[in-house]
């Protein structure tokens, strides 16, 4: 039954490149299905924990998936964002074969995530998320300008080293196990928790996972390749991907694998905290639209990993919803960004000015989805803040709290300035002209910020069906 | 229909239905207005018709359970009330002052949107009990706020809206803080739990603190006061509602919610308070005689005022709460007033600067009237509504034997009738030095006569708002010694 939604869009994927011809339209049009369907399926389901029985694929290499309530919030939010970067990447793509390489390799792109999402055990997670960079790679670059090559290649160096480190690292961990499953893995590493070939393990592992999430100080390579991909591949970089292969796959070891413990929680903490202080220092001295974005994204990722670190339940589940709404609105100013650059040529911020008046859906969108990520009510940025500071509050962690809140401020302060100069104020002269962009990137926007304030008006629907659930997997 | 809902239409109908009003207004410029204003007068009636049940006695409250500890609740008492009646009224005078106003501008949908916004989350924070729920209306003040400094869209604008908007978080933020400290010693955010619980565990300092910290951002007191005086660059009608009438109030309201009638403060905050208010009521007393922007003055103004009305509320004695409580009302009456005749000055000579202005009380006389029996209030010449409210908070300083702080105080009253007669001799007495064209809207001068005459009726028939004051007091039993 899990095995759908891999099998499903892998399937769809041969049949789309069947030899002959065919139609990018009705391709658009199932993939498209194929994301609201899994939306809704995790939506709709929710579930306890699911765990069926290991298919032995040799005697180490199984092939497992399982279902919990985390993994079921990052199927839903891989859904949303696949549907809203197939929209804006069908409207911001302009040659007919563009279009289409662009579908497939978001389909490869999804194929991986839910897989990596789903699978239960370490090779096949690592071999996931394989999948997803190799594709991210191709989309990066399938412009074949230079700049988008060189962001490409970045990214390709980093994720390989982080790809090599982890390698060892599972070496090393069937070397003191013997095996690979989560379960198995988490007793035999608590087991020898004194020897230092494990300490070793995590410690390489996590540094793999630290390059791939972006955390500072590996952070260097994720504005680049933000800012070089095309803005369609970078709405789908930076709302996805990297959340997935580097934060969730974060959590979910050191949830399910790792274990907690003081050590990972400290550092989980410090990174987290760095990050977000880091990230929005520096986001308040960008003038590029994305680059600013691509910080602001290191910053969120830090309140994530320092929920994580907190480990409480209550942090866990603040830390998951704080990713999903980290999905929904980076994903929305990524698309906000995207119309940006089409309909005025321009992503520099100095340049711009005034552009509510002439594109007032991106306007008033940009302005739902800042307020979001900034964590002011009632929007659904805020709870999963509050939960997050709430909980770093009730274990003990003030000066986390504080960094925490003090931030927040900051975060505040890049966006405003971003909005006074591109959105808010006077329109610039040269911009007489512009329009709003197409139905391809407004609808996506109207629909990711009516997922913000639903998330956040109806907060305790959410509460309940998705995010309170989370605690169970630490128990 | 019954006390629960009319609590819930205050504050969902304006809040709800504000978003209609930019559909509306593609339509007909004309419905928008008028349904803009209904929908204020809507909250004005809801929290009018609570009134007979709260006079009884009653205290109606709306609750339900929700995880976390973060209930919905909403409660009704003659505080709330009290407060709910004031905002609505004088946010559906200046919804029609703006009938003419804004009419020559761009944006007036979102003008709109805004205003109705900022009235339904100020009566959402009004009715609120519990301590998440009062931080959220809290910020969509904020929000509101911000756009509307930056209405007209300016470079400089756009930065103080900024800058109005940052402060406030900034302050909202440390609050938050302090909410969830508090949260986490009484195990609970609702009001009346926190309330029971106060006995047991003592507040800690600094969770006071960091809550005062937000209350003074919002109200503009010392030290976070810079962002009211720029703020001035919003429409008149926004600047009246926003930072005469409305929004620094919430600051005072939610003082007298948490530090009155739920945690008492302690001798040390008895003394701090009104010592931070003085100072920031002389201070802002100091600019204002100096300042030269008609609009700054008032502002300026309104921080040194807002003094007053803390050091009623922080002196814990009756007189002085209801003192407090009807400096609210007379302030935001006269307040509002003061800053809608500058929007008319403003409007017709195009100038805020009062070394250019002067004369005007040929061309503009209503204006001038009103402006002047504004003033009186805001003095406190009686008999106006002004007096008798800085008489009763004066009163109850020194009935509490604060005299350094009363001598303070009077020393800024004293101040208050200098500069307003200075702003009100340079524009409106005089030489004539621009030409202005009188008095063009009707519906702009008629809302600043009507809130002149109210300022003055305010005093005249003061018995009937002083009945609720005292009652809001009677409300607190145990408080007061």
């Amino acid at each position: 039954m899990l095995s759908l939604f891999v099998s499903i869009p892998f399937l769809s994927l041969i049949v789309f490149n069947i030899p002959g011809k065919h139609s990018t339209r009705l391709a658009l049009f199932w993939s498209a299905f194929l994301f609201i369907a899994q939306s809704a399926l995790a939506l709709l389901f929710s579930t306890g924990i699911i765990n069926p029985v290991a298919r032995q694929l040799s005697r180490i290499f199984i092939f497992k998936l399982s279902l919990d309530p985390l993994s079921l919030l990052l199927l839903l939010s891989i859904g949303v964002a696949a549907f809203a970067a197939l929209l804006a990447g069908n409207n911001l793509f302009r040659e007919k074969s563009q279009k289409s390489n662009f579908i497939n390799l978001l389909m490869v792109a999804v194929i991986g995530m839910n897989a990596t999402v789903l699978a239960a055990d370490l090779f096949s997670v690592y071999i996931f998320m394989e999948i997803v960079a190799v594709s991210s790679f191709v989309l990066i670059s399938i412009q074949k300008d230079r700049l988008a090559l060189e962001g490409a290649f970045k990214y390709m160096v980093m994720s390989s080293i982080a790809t090599c480190l982890m390698l060892v690292s599972i070496a090393l961990i069937i070397l003191v196990c013997g095996d690979t499953d989560f379960g198995v893995v988490a007793s035999g590493l608590c087991a020898q928790s004194g020897n230092p070939i494990v300490k070793l393990a995590i410690g390489l592992f996590l540094c793999g996972l630290f390059i791939k999430s972006g955390l500072v100080p590996f952070h260097g390579w994720l504005p680049d390749a933000y800012s070089a991909a095309p803005s369609a591949v970078s709405v789908l970089l930076a709302g996805i991907i990297t959340k997935v292969t580097g934060v969730y796959v974060l959590m979910r070891l050191v949830i399910s694998v790792f274990g907690i413990n003081p050590a990972i929680q400290n550092l989980l903490m410090l990174a987290g905290a760095v990050s977000i202080a880091f990230g929005a220092l520096a986001a308040l001295t960008q003038h590029d639209f994305k680059r600013m974005l691509a910080y602001s994204s290191i910053s969120q990722v830090g309140y994530i990993i320092l929920g994580l670190g907190c480990a409480t339940p209550l942090a866990i589940a603040g830390a998951a919803f704080h990713f999903f709404n980290h999905t929904i609105f980076k994903t929305l100013l990524f698309i906000n960004a995207a119309a940006v650059e089409k309909q005025a040529g321009s992503i520099h911020m100095d340049n711009l000015g005034g552009l509510s008046e002439k594109m007032p859906v991106t306007g008033a969108t940009s302005v739902i989805a800042l307020l979001s990520t900034a964590g002011i009510p009632p929007l659904a940025g805020f709870w999963s803040k509050l939960i997050i500071i709430m909980a770093l509050w009730s274990a003990g962690n003030f000066a986390y709290a504080y960094i925490a809140v003090i931030f927040s401020v900051v975060t505040l302060a890049y966006f405003l300035s971003m909005q006074r100069r591109v959105f808010f104020g006077k329109l610039a002269l040269s911009l007489e002209s512009v329009k709003e962009a197409g139905a391809g990137i407004t609808i996506p926007a109207a629909l990711l910020a009516g997922i913000t304030v639903a998330a956040g008006v109806g907060f305790f629907w959410v509460l309940d069906k998705l995010i309170l659930p989370i605690q169970e997997i630490l128990r | 229909m019954t006390n629960q809902n009319l609590i819930l239409s205050a504050v969902f109908i304006p809040l709800c239905l504000a978003f209609a009003l930019p559909f509306i207004g593609k339509l007909r410029q004309n419905a928008r207005n008028v349904f803009a204003l209904l929908l204020a007068l809507a909250a004005f009636a809801c929290s009018t018709a609570l009134l007979p049940a709260v006079l009884k006695g009653d205290i109606i409250n709306v609750f339900k359970a929700l995880q976390l500890g973060f209930n919905f609740s909403f409660i009704a008492d003659p505080l709330a009330v009290f407060m709910a009646i004031v905002s609505s009224f004088i946010s559906a005078v200046i919804i029609l002052y703006s009938f003419g106003y804004i009419s020559h501008y761009k944006n007036q949908n979102e003008y709109y949107l805004m205003v109705v916004l900022f009235l339904g989350a100020m009566m959402g924070l009004v009715f609120s009990a519990n301590l998440i729920f009062l931080y959220i209306f809290w910020e969509i003040t904020a929000i509101t706020s911000w756009r509307l400094i930056g209405f007209f869209r300016e470079k400089q604008h756009v930065l103080r809206a900024d800058k109005a908007f940052m402060v406030t978080v900034f302050g909202a933020l440390l609050m938050l803080v302090g909410f969830i400290r508090l949260g986490q010693e009484m195990g609970s955010y609702d009001l009346f739990v926190i309330k029971d619980a106060i006995s047991i565990h003592p507040v800690s300092n600094v969770t006071i603190a960091l809550i005062l910290a937000g209350i003074f951002s919002k109200s503009a007191t010392l030290p976070f006061q810079t962002w009211l005086p720029d703020a001035g660059v919003a429409p008149s009608p926004v600047t009246a509602l926003l930072h005469a009438a409305v929004l620094v109030k919430i600051g005072v309201y939610v003082f007298a919610r948490i530090f009155v009638a739920t945690i008492p403060l302690t001798q040390f905050w008895h003394a701090a308070v009104p010592m931070a208010a003085g100072i920031s009521a002389l201070v802002a007393a100091g600019a204002a005689l100096v300042e030269t922007d008609l609009k700054r003055i008032i502002a300026y103004s309104t921080i040194s005022q807002i003094g007053f009305i803390f050091l009623g509320l922080s002196m814990g004695s009756e007189l002085g709460f209801a003192g407090g409580l009807l400096y609210i009302l007379m302030h935001g009456l006269a307040k509002a007033g003061l800053f809608l005749c500058a929007g008319i000055v403003e409007q017709n000579t195009r100038t805020k600067d009062i070394t250019k202005l002067g004369g005007l009380i040929t061309a503009m006389p209503v204006t001038a009237i009103s402006f002047l029996f504004c003033a009186f209030s805001v003095m406190g010449i009686p008999p106006f509504g002004g007096f008798f409210a800085k008489y009763m908070v004066i009163a109850a300083t020194l009935g509490g034997r604060h005299f350094i702080i009363a001598a303070i105080f009077i020393i800024g009253a004293f101040l208050t009738i200098l500069y307003l007669f200075r702003a009100f001799n340079m524009v409106f007495l005089g030489q004539v030095k621009t030409s202005a064209p009188g008095e063009k809207e009707p519906v702009m001068v008629f809302s600043v006569a009507l809130l002149a005459v109210l300022s003055l009726a305010g005093g005249i028939f003061i018995r009937y708002p002083n009945e609720i004051a005292q009652l809001s007091c009677a409300g607190l039993p145990g408080i007061f010694k």
